[in-house]
Parts: C-alpha cells; structure tokens; sequence
C-alpha cells in the first residue's frame, strides 16, 4: 500500500511537471496573446473564451448557457477580481488559464479537443469534472482556483449575494449617531 | 435574528476622523514625492497584534517609534460592510494568498491594524497545554503559564477582553446544541470588543469601532504617544553594519498598493522590530540575507489547517449576522499533546456569501442550490492543532527571484487523517442536531440526508490535498524563540540570535501553532518581550 502510493505520488509530480512544462511552452511559443480583452483590464481574449464556456456550467441553476448578459457581467466582475489581487496571485491564474486553453494541454486535461467557443454545456461540465476528479493534484488545483474565482465573481455583485436569502449588511449613513443601543450595555 | 439590512447607523465613531486636532503623525507613503529619511528610537515594522502593542509599550515610556505598514490606512469611515471592497483592501492580496502549490488559502490582515482589523474577535490565552510543551519540548524559558498570567491580564484590560454576555447566534448556538447532544464539553468565547451592536461584519472591518483592534487602540494609543506611523510603505530590508542592525530600507506603494512608487523610505533606529507576521518577517530576515547558520528562518511554519462541514436546517440560521464566534469545543483537542493523531478545536465561521461560497468546492447545482439556502446555513471549523507531533513539521516560507514570500506547506497523510476525523465529528454534531442534510467541505462530496449515509461516505472519500478544502486564518511560526541557536531564530527575548538590535515581536516567534485563536497569544507575549526591552532602555 505504501509503495503504490510512493508511485502515484510519483506519477502525480511528473504529471504536474510535464503540465507546468507544456504551459510554459504555451506562453513561450506565442499561443497565448499578452494584451487585455476589448473591454478587460486584465483578462486576456483567449480567457474570456474559457470563462464564457466554463461560467454557466459552474453557475448552473442561476446563469443559461444563452444568457449572455449573466456572462458578462460575471466576466467584468471576474476581471475586476483580477485587479484586486496580487502580482503572484495572478500570474497563478493566467498559468491555469494557459494549461486550459492551449490546444494540447486543453485536450489532455480536460477532454475538449475543439475550441472552447465551440463547446456545449455538457462539454464544460464534463470538462470541469475531469479536472476535479483527476488523481494529479496540480489539476484539482487548477480545477478549484477557477471555480472558485467565477462562484466569487458572481456572489459579489450585491444582486446575486441576495438570491441566498441574505439581506445585506446594515446601512451607513454618514455623521449619525448609532440608531441601535450597545448590545453589551443593554443585556448585563 | 432579525434582518439587519433595515438597520441604520452612523460613523461617527472613527478616531481618525480627529488626527489632526490630536496631533497625529501619519504619512501615507504613496504620496511621497521624493524619498524619505527618518530616525527613531525604535522602528517597527508592521501594526498588527505585535507591532500595535510593541508600539504602545514603548512609545508611552517616551521612546521615539516609527510604525512602517505595508497596507493602506483604512478605518471605520472606509467600512461598509460589503465584501468586495474589503477582502481588496484589508486582506494580503485581496484573499488570493495561498500555500506554494495552492492546497490552502489564507487569510491575513494587510492594513493598519494587520490580521486584527479583520480577525473574528477571538481571544484566548496560549492554552497552558502549549506553554508547557514549549518549556518541555522547544527550548523556551520563562514562558510558562504562572509567568505569562500577568501579560495576559494587561491585554485583557487594555483590549476590553471579557466573555461574550449575549446568547450566541444561530450558527454559535449549533454548535453548543450539537455538543450538548453528544456529552462534549463547550464554552463560551472572550471576545476584544466594547459596545457591539452584534452585526456580524468583524471580518469586513468593525463599521463602528467596537471591536478592539489595534487600529483603534495601541496605534491610537502609541500617535498619542507621539510615535509616527508610515503606512502604504513595504519593508525591503534591514540595514546592518557588521553584525550590529542599523534600520530598514522601505519603498513606497502605489494607493492600491498593488505596485511601487519608486520612492524610498529609510529609517535609521536604535532598535528595529519585525512584527509583519509569519509569512512577512521570515520574508524580510530572507530579502536581507539575514545570517542563518542553522537554516531555521521561515522553516516549521504553522497554519492551524481548517477544515468544514456545511448543514442545511429547516430553522432560520442567518449565519452572516451575529457576533461571529462565541462557542467553542476543545473535545478534540488536548487528548495526546505530541504523541497521537492531530488534535482541532471546533468553532463556527461566520457565512457572508461571496466567503462561503468558496468553502464548498463544488460547481453546478451542487454549489447553486448548496448557495440558495445559505440563510438556513450552518457551518462549522476544525482548526488543526499543527507542529507538536513529529509528523507534524509545518511548511516553509520562501522568496523568489523577486523577494516576493510564498509559503511550502506539503499537506501529508497525518493532517489529513486529521481532516476526515474533523468531518465525523462535525457532520455527527450537524444531524444530532436535527440538520436536514450536510456535506463536508470537499470536491467530490454532496449534501448527505443522515448520519448514517454521512458516515459511510466520508468513509469512501478520497481526503487528498487538493481534493478538501483546507484553509488557514492564522500564521504561525518560522522565526521560533528558544534558548539555543540550533533551534529558533530568536531567544526568548524576542532578539535575533545571529545580530545585534534586531528583535522579532510577532506570532512568528511561536515554536509550534497555539490550539487556540492566536491573537491574545501575540498580545500577552509581546508585552512581555516590548516591557523586556523597555528596561535595556534605561539600564
């Protein structure tokens, strides 16, 4: 049991290491562009097609693959995410974004041999399955950074927060005196 | 509860509304449009749980001090409860920070004030468990229980420190039931706070300043004092003659403080203090080529690795309003010290929604439908008690080629051993407690409908890294105290072994995690080591 484990650990490193390698290939030989989308601060034209075909397979229930304006605002407010990160954070990101758009990294890790503007609702969600239960963590990992970053680009528009039956938080108004007693004086 | 966004209220709170008329030195570095040469009795880097004490301790005694923060000056004004604006400016890069390979987040304060403008209130003494295994095991003197009582009473008065006297919410309060249920011992949480009005919102910034955190006590306090505080200015690096530390050299961040200005800040002082936190100081000791003849700095770094399990209830549970933390259960904690499977310590995390969303892991309905019924939501925490086993050896903080800090922490098979027991125990509290459904915080995991099915699942699952959801609050370590250089980074002093005048006064210093929240471990300590320091003063 502890040997085969030691040779999948082992296999699951030179997986990730040939990932990390095609990656940096990806980048190196010109197949990702480097500047911004029409529109974007940050991501780049070749991650918003992932983003479009990914956004309502893990948004399923609250965005249709037709809706293209639950998409959009999904990717701006994905895109200003972006900004609020760090330098590291992001240049994470853009590597898991390369591992899943370059065509032969794309078609390996997750299945989708053609185009992403060409998949279907069920090719995103097979796509996002396989990388979750793949046995290389590299891919879990990819897998859980976009998945995470699109459920939080969608729960921070205030519209959306609300559809799970939180109120928001109180209101400010400025220069008012607080209108609630404090709790800890009036309860001894 | 009822619902609070009805709720109206004022900010007329904020101390620094008043800087001027108080005669406050404050210097937001990005505005600096040539650079900076300043000299003090003491810099402190950092205005977190150390740096905000260190700073009032000396500074009331008459010493000149200088705060240099990374992050921006953001007060109650600023807070608006929402998450956006605050995970951007409140938390080290925007709540993106993770271990190297990704396998936990983490959460750490980046403003004045650090980890305390946003932490959860929490407040325990290091539990006597830990101080004793330090003196028996670490090489730490004169940290003992009897010894530290007196720092810990200070804080405690200073910061308002006092058991939590409302009932707790919903979310707190299953975790009482669930313990009750089961015979497990369970208390209440002290909490850092002075007139709450019980919202919830501490971790996006106390709107009205009750909670006592350093940015609205020691660093008043130490401006008061007439120390001057620098903020949006990142620490490069010590400056040193010889053995003997001179200082640090800073640069100026951009207002976002994503980028650099191109400014410099220096700062000649008697003493320097690094007080950044366990990823920060490690990092500057790295960036300045700090001896380290025994390879310690930055390595046996802790995280208390979290884990969760998610319960859906038929009651209403608003997990988002509420004094976040207020009922924990040690049952899982103490039962072998360093000898036997990890020990956690259960909690409950308060759920606004963007947050909670990235605890499931899950895509599709299983996160949407999960996401709809958050308000009948009940979520609770095992915070693994790292770095007392063998098997336990934490992670490292390194730099890269741009000095920039990352942090190696493997997730091996002890930890997560650890992690499927911490989903038994919750998952069992979730359904005695008459929860609907529950499911842990991993991938492949769902909604079970009983504890039986539970049970059997988490069994079958395949608790890897990667695969669990696994997150960090507190940074501990990788600069420990002890007596021998072989061992730690610092004496118990807080002095850095290898130089002279050059002190470390932050969680860094712990030589394991703490079993409990870790703030009021960071006070009562650092009291200790800047009351300590104070006497060199005047000898």
């Amino acid at each position: 049991m502890q040997t085969d484990r030691r040779d999948f650990l082992k296999l699951s490193m030179a997986g990730a290491a040939a990932l990390s390698t095609m990656s940096a290939g990806a980048t190196l030989s010109g197949c990702t562009s480097s500047g911004p989308a029409s529109g974007m601060k940050l991501l780049r034209p070749e991650d918003v097609e992932l983003l479009r075909a990914l956004t309502p397979a893990v948004m399923k229930g609250k965005i249709a693959p037709g809706d293209t304006a639950g998409i959009d605002q999904t990717l701006q407010s994905f895109d200003t995410l972006m900004v609020d990160l760090s330098e590291p954070v992001v240049a994470g990101v853009r590597q898991a974004f390369d591992v899943l758009s370059f065509g032969l990294t794309r078609g390996l890790t997750t299945g989708q041999w053609s185009a992403w503007s060409k998949a279907s609702l069920e090719d995103a969600e097979s796509a996002l399955a396989r990388l979750r239960d793949s046995s290389i963590g590299l891919l879990n990992a990819i897998y859980a950074a976009v998945t995470r970053l699109i459920i939080s680009a969608w729960y921070l528009i205030p519209e959306n927060a609300a559809t799970t039956g939180y109120p928001g938080p109180p209101k400010k108004v400025a220069g008012v005196v607080p209108a609630v007693a404090p709790a800890e004086e009036a309860t001894p | 509860m009822t619902d609070l966004s009805t709720i109206t209220f004022g900010s007329n709170t904020d101390p620094y509304n008043k800087a001027a008329e108080r005669g406050w030195d404050i210097t937001d570095a990005s505005q600096l449009t040539s650079s900076l040469e300043l000299e003090a009795d003491v810099v402190i880097v950092g205005t977190g749980a150390g740096g905000g004490t260190a700073a009032e301790t000396l500074s009331k005694a008459g010493l000149s001090v200088i705060l240099l923060e990374a992050g921006p000056l953001k007060t109650s004004s600023q807070f608006d409860m929402q998450e956006r604006a605050a995970y951007r400016d409140l938390y080290q890069e925007g709540t993106g920070r993770g271990t190297k390979d990704g396998g936990m987040v983490i959460l750490q304060g980046r403003s004045v004030g650090g980890s305390t403008t946003v932490n959860w209130t929490t407040s325990f003494r290091t539990p006597p468990e830990t101080l004793k295994f330090w003196g028996e095991h670490m090489g730490v003197s004169g940290c003992s229980g009897e010894e530290m009582a007196p720092y810990f009473a200070h804080m405690e008065e200073r910061l308002n420190i006092h058991k939590w006297p409302q009932a707790p919410n919903n979310n707190n309060a299953m975790l009482q039931r669930g313990a009750e249920q089961l015979g497990y011992p369970w208390a209440t949480i002290h909490r850092n706070v002075r007139g709450c009005l019980n919202l919830g919102y501490c971790g996006l910034g106390c709107p009205v300043d009750a909670k006592q955190s350093m940015l609205v006590t020691t660093i008043p306090g130490a401006l008061d004092n007439k120390a001057k505080l620098v903020h949006r200015a990142r620490v490069v690096r010590i400056l040193r003659e010889g053995d003997v530390v001179k200082g640090v050299e800073a640069e100026a961040l951009t207002p976002d403080v994503r980028g650099t200005t191109g400014q410099k800040i220096r700062v000649r002082a008697t003493r320097t203090i690094l007080a950044g936190g366990a990823i920060n100081t490690p990092a500057v000791l790295l960036r300045s080529d700090a001896p380290d003849p025994h390879g310690r700095i930055g390595k046996r770094t802790f995280l208390h690795p979290a884990t969760l399990t998610m319960a859906i209830y038929e009651e209403l549970i608003d997990p988002y309003y509420g004094a976040p933390q207020s009922i924990y259960s040690d049952h899982f904690q103490w039962q072998n010290i360093h000898t036997g499977p990890i020990g956690f310590k259960l909690e409950v995390p308060p759920l606004q929604p963007a947050f909670a969303a990235g605890f499931y892991g899950a895509a599709g309905e299983q996160i949407t439908d999960s996401m709809d019924k958050l308000n009948h939501t009940q979520c609770m925490v095992a915070l693994m008690r790292d770095g007392f086993h063998e098997e336990s050896q934490g992670g490292a903080v390194e730099i890269n080629d741009k000095g920039q800090p990352a942090l190696d922490y493997p997730i091996n098979g002890y930890l997560l051993d650890g992690v499927r027991r911490a989903y038994n125990a919750m998952l069992e509290m979730q359904f005695a407690t008459g929860a609907k459904s529950a499911r842990p915080a991993h991938k492949q995991a769902k909604h079970y409908m009983s504890w039986k099915e539970a049970k059997a699942a988490v069994a079958e699952l395949d608790v890897a890294a990667h695969k669990a959801t696994i997150g960090s609050a507190h940074v501990m370590g990788g600069c420990p105290m002890g007596d021998d250089p072989k061992q730690s980074v610092a004496n118990c002093d807080g002095k850095f072994h290898q130089l002279d005048n050059l002190y470390i006064m932050d969680g860094s210093l712990f030589p394991t995690s703490i079993g409990a929240n870790p703030q009021l471990s960071i006070y009562g300590l650092v009291y200790k080591l800047s009351t300590t320091l104070l006497a060199q003063f005047h000898a």
